[in-house]
């Protein structure tokens, strides 16, 4: 096990430095580079204090946190203490609230702990999140625990650098659903697994609906890990223990079932706060969500498998409790995908928005996945019942009417203390989550972070937010430096999160007092679709100014620039009758693209096309560009081509400017209209990447210069395919396709 | 441009070379033991433990043991018992979820001898299905006989109300076994005289939910099941509770009845399509 190659260093670092007079509790943290094997392969990735996670912190409530942070990496970082109620300045957004922590210095965070509670800490900083800045937070109470503890630390780690994963969220690219396939039959929702589910009307609706595949979730996870590990053992409890624990998701975009082989999950805590105890049988726990459980030993010399499932069914990690035989909990089957595509079918609208047919979801109770839950809806092969029959509309998707597991939802969390809003101003905010599933674009109200203003707000106000997920999507929302209300049946007596998750077509109100000053932001905790400006920042009227800020408007240009980014994406098919190729820089709105068709002679031809431009609407159908387009091609002495508009084109020699517009067909055709310089109209229709089955694609095109292409792909890896296509100008060619 | 067509004819073939190989490399061999009865277990364990070139194993029913032969570069014991485990089988390094082990046909159902039995008043809340299950198995000497009867008729409703058809077959075949083991002999004056008059139809309506085609006749024939089995409880001086539960809708509306060890109603006549519709009409001690 080469795990960590700093750990020496590490363990040797953690200095725990209790002063008792003035109960500063101080920790030290080194950020360093390393290299970890978590899957078969070497990778970099940072560790503190020369692990992964972060360490543990354990503080009690009333003390003061003083935590030196020394980065000894190349890059700045910066942590986050997820869930704390803490001065604006300690709460380590870099370019927000706080200065980011330069490569090789030292930054100090100080805070009084004013709660108590499970909480985490990672860095906010770009995806360093992904590879291993997380870690457990712990406040204790003042009075002492009665039942023993254990934390369990969720996460997922991908064996690609997290930046190729954004890069290729944001190019559609299905590599990972392809990973996905070869662990779970008809994960790629393929043509060929449609056809073999006898689904494949249901899969060409979904298509003609703009709609590519049923994403639970959208990046290839080679691990996920419970404290770092695939399989942790807390083998220190016995038969009739009540273990109290602390449960923290730090995944980066990881959704996790939770299921106990030894009975019932007792809820007593969520997101640091104290619930009425509910009993349940599983639960899922959103990104960056916390919960702490309470369960018991039932047995002698048997370890119980405490089973944390990804929401996508591919994998597991799990925890061992007590020691012995191991009695294994029993593994969520499949998903039943085309289940779910039919679902989907029926709530999405022509123009892309949902609807939910008058069903009032919210507060996860009408679970619409239900539908692909083979535990709560039955097997595939047990469809020849007739479905809803008898069934009352508003419990076909309510998980807990159609089974006997209980699953937790928040209408079943209640705080034990009255959480009622002091009598105040309240100021109503209507949030709606949109997005662009191909093009991976997360939006509020169809606006990016750096797309909008701050959202000012009063101290002394109640703020109360609407929201509505109208993506296809869920989010886990997370707000920083409060704990909001999540209104539900129990009135006055509503939970306190700082972390709210939020289904398609899901209603949600929260609220909070406005307490603090400074900045705060809200946003959606899965790393990427913040990273893509899924978010917003509330900022109090008349602050102090920052002193970690000394130029805030520089400052925010940086943190607006982190959804501002481009992405680089190229391709190219290496053929036996020429290249052919695209190349694309493009960012939420703006796109720049170019392609190419060189043959190997002259007869063959050579064009290329550049195009600029932006997408419009919130579904992101519509690209008006203008553009560049040059061809040579030796033609026949008496060879004219006629277009079907009876305009002629010689396509000898010719470079023209073009103005025209792309607009997204149902399934996915993209017509393309343009006139260019020379007055010549081209319409064209094309589709790419029709799934044939689990690795094949194909690709077609048709235009008005009566020019045509087919295509199959056969993909290899996530860079290589082997191609062959035919083309009116250039015949057949075979080869391969490079792509990046 | 040749050099690239021959690239492209070299490619699938050398893909193709690669993959005609089935033996198991780098073997390693090791026994271990696996709980489990007869023939059709040794089929489960076995078609759940190996693996293409990676694992294979040969369990014997009357020693219990396994031979597994595996590539230790590919995998290792632990993972080919955990999948033994997650088909139903208990063995010296995992016990099999409850629900894998009640999933086992009649046949199959070893005694659970690894399973630790729990600590009294530790655990909340435990579901009917799996507890009782176990210790049914467990004790041998179960002096009701109608109690045998009575377990296998819960575990058949548990399957209606999970509209699962394949289980409730199985639950029914396990049923009808029951059925035929009862000793007339030594069942009570009151008790014989129930039996005498429900048995017949018992045995063939159960024996017709073992063949049924689909849930729906199934269903049909639980409903006149139940009805024996009602006559039955009467008599049968459980130690437990039993609730006669009623779904109004059920049979064209004329209504239908069954059996629950809990007052909770989870209704076997339509499952997950109206799980809490009924209500319970009677309670037998």
């Amino acid at each position: 096990m080469n795990y960590f190659k700093h750990m020496i260093f590490g363990i040797a670092a953690i200095l725990c430095n209790y002063s008792f007079a003035q109960k500063k509790v101080r920790y030290d943290l080194y950020v360093r580079d390393t290299v970890v094997n978590f899957a078969g392969k070497e990778k970099k990735a940072y560790s503190v204090n020369g692990q992964i996670p972060m360490p543990e912190l354990h503080f009690t409530e009333g003390d003061t946190a003083e935590i030196y942070i020394h980065n000894e990496l190349q890059t700045e970082t910066s942590i986050h203490w997820h869930g704390l109620i803490l001065p604006n300045e300690q709460d380590g957004v870099p370019y927000l609230t706080t200065a980011p922590i330069k490569a090789g210095t030292t930054h100090i965070y100080k805070f009084p702990l004013v709660q108590n509670g499970t909480y985490w800490y990672h860095s906010h900083t770009k995806l360093q999140e992904q590879v291993g800045m997380y870690g457990a937070f712990i406040i204790h109470k003042k009075k002492k625990q009665e039942l023993p503890e254990y934390t369990m630390v969720l996460s997922d780690w991908t064996n690609m650098k997290p930046f190729e994963v954004h890069r290729r969220l944001h190019n559609a690219n299905d590599w990972s659903a392809i990973k996905k396939a070869k662990i779970q039959k008809g994960a790629a929702q393929s043509y060929a697994d449609a056809i073999a589910d006898k689904s494949l009307g249901i899969k060409l609706m979904n298509e003609w609906k703009r709609m590519l595949a049923m994403d639970v979730s959208d990046v290839y996870y080679d691990k996920f890990l419970t404290n770092g590990k695939t399989e942790d053992e807390a083998s220190q409890f016995k038969a009739g223990d009540k273990i109290r624990l602390r449960i923290i998701n730090g995944s980066s975009s990881t959704y996790f079932w939770l299921k106990y082989a030894g009975g019932k999950i007792n809820v007593v805590a969520s997101d640091g706060m104290d619930v009425e105890p509910v009993e349940v049988d599983r639960l899922i726990i959103a990104v960056a969500e916390i919960y702490d459980v309470v369960v018991t030993i039932p047995s002698d010399s048997t370890a119980f498998e405490f089973l944390a499932t990804s929401e996508d069914r591919i994998r597991n990690t799990s925890l061992w409790l007590g020691s012995g035989v191991k009695q294994l909990a029993s593994p969520l089957e499949p998903l039943k995908y085309f289940e779910g595509m039919k679902m989907m079918n029926g709530m999405i609208n022509m123009d892309g928005n949902l609807d939910d047919m008058g069903m009032n979801m919210s507060l996860q109770q009408m679970d619409m996945n239900v539908v692909m839950y083979p535990e709560i809806t039955g097997r595939k092969n047990d469809r020849n019942t007739k479905e809803h029959d008898h069934s009352q509309m508003e419990n076909q998707y309510n998980s807990n009417a159609l089974s006997d597991i209980v699953t937790l939802n928040y209408s079943m969390l209640r705080s034990p203390t009255k959480t009622k809003l002091p009598d105040a101003p309240t100021k109503i905010l209507n949030f709606t989550f949109t997005g662009n599933m191909n093009r991976y674009v997360w939006s509020i109200n169809n606006k990016t972070v750096s797309e909008t203003d701050k959202i000012m707000i009063k101290k002394g106000e109640n703020v109360r937010i609407i929201l509505y997920n109208n993506s296809m999507m869920r989010h886990p929302m997370h707000l920083h430096g409060h704990f909001f209300r999540i209104v539900n049946k129990h009135g006055d007596y509503s939970p306190l999160k700082n972390v709210l998750d939020i289904m398609p077509m899901e209603t949600d109100t929260i609220e909070f007092a406005a307490t603090e000053s400074g900045d705060w932001f809200f946003h959606c905790h899965i790393l990427y679709h913040m990273m893509s400006g899924m978010g917003r920042i509330f900022s109090y009227e008349n602050s102090p100014p920052n002193p970690q800020l000394p130029d805030p408007k520089k400052a925010l240009r940086k943190l607006y620039r982190d959804d501002r980014e481009f992405h680089f994406m190229f391709e190219n098919d290496f053929a036996s009758n020429g290249n052919d190729g695209e190349m694309m820089y493009m960012n939420t709105r703006w796109k720049f693209q170019t392609e190419w068709r060189l043959g190997y002679m002259n007869e063959h031809g050579y064009e290329a096309e550049a195009h600029f431009g932006r997408y419009f609407g919130k579904m992101q159908w519509l690209f008006p560009y203008v553009g560049f387009d040059w061809r040579y091609r030796k033609m026949h002495s008496d060879e004219i081509e006629k277009n079907i508009f009876g305009q002629y084109n010689t396509k000898d020699l010719r470079s023209a400017l073009c103005f025209g517009v792309q607009y997204t067909l149902p399934f996915m055709v993209v017509a393309d209209g343009r006139i260019d310089s020379d007055g010549k109209f081209r319409l064209q229709l094309m589709r790419e990447d029709i799934p044939l089955s689990k690795r094949l694609r194909m690709s077609l095109m048709y235009n008005s210069d009566l020019e045509y292409m087919g295509g199959l792909k056969y993909i290899l890896s996530k860079t290589f395919a082997l191609s062959a296509h035919y083309d009116s100008d250039m015949g057949f060619g075979g080869g391969f396709t490079f792509t990046y | 441009m040749k050099s690239i067509l021959n690239l492209l004819i070299a490619i699938p073939t050398l893909l193709l070379s690669t993959s005609c190989d089935g033996q198991i490399k780098n073997a390693k061999i090791v026994t271990v033991k696996i709980d489990g009865n007869c023939e059709m277990c040794e089929k489960t364990i076995e078609s759940a433990a190996n693996q293409k070139k990676a694992a294979s194993v040969d369990w014997n029913k009357d020693t219990k043991q396994a031979t597994i032969t595996y590539d230790d570069s590919k995998t290792t014991p632990d993972e080919i018992l955990k999948r033994v485990a997650l088909a139903g089988y208990d063995n010296e390094k995992f016990l099999a979820p409850d629900d894998a082990y009640a999933g086992l046909p009649g046949c199959c159902k070893y005694e659970r001898n690894r399973k630790k039995s729990e600590l009294k008043g530790s655990v909340t809340g435990k579901s009917e299905d799996t507890t009782t299950e176990s210790t049914s198995v467990n004790q041998s000497t179960v002096t009701n006989q109608f109690k045998t009867i009575f377990d296998s008729y819960f575990e058949l409703k548990n399957a209606l109300v999970k509209t699962d058809a394949k289980m409730a077959g199985l639950k029914a075949t396990h049923l009808t076994s029951q059925l035929n083991k009862v000793d007339m002999s030594k069942l009570e004056n009151s008790q014989h005289e129930a039996w005498m008059k429900v048995y017949k139809d018992l045995i063939a309506r159960s024996e017709l939910i073992a063949t049924a085609k689909n849930i729906e006749d199934q269903r049909t024939q639980f409903m006149v099941v139940s009805k024996n089995m009602h006559e039955l409880a009467k008599v049968a001086k459980l130690d437990t509770a039993v609730y006669y539960q009623h779904c109004p809708m059920y049979n064209d509306g004329k209504g239908a009845n069954w059996l629950s060890m809990e007052n909770a109603v989870k209704n076997p006549y339509y499952g997950s399509q109206m799980l809490n519709c009924g209500k319970t009409i009677e309670t037998i001690k």
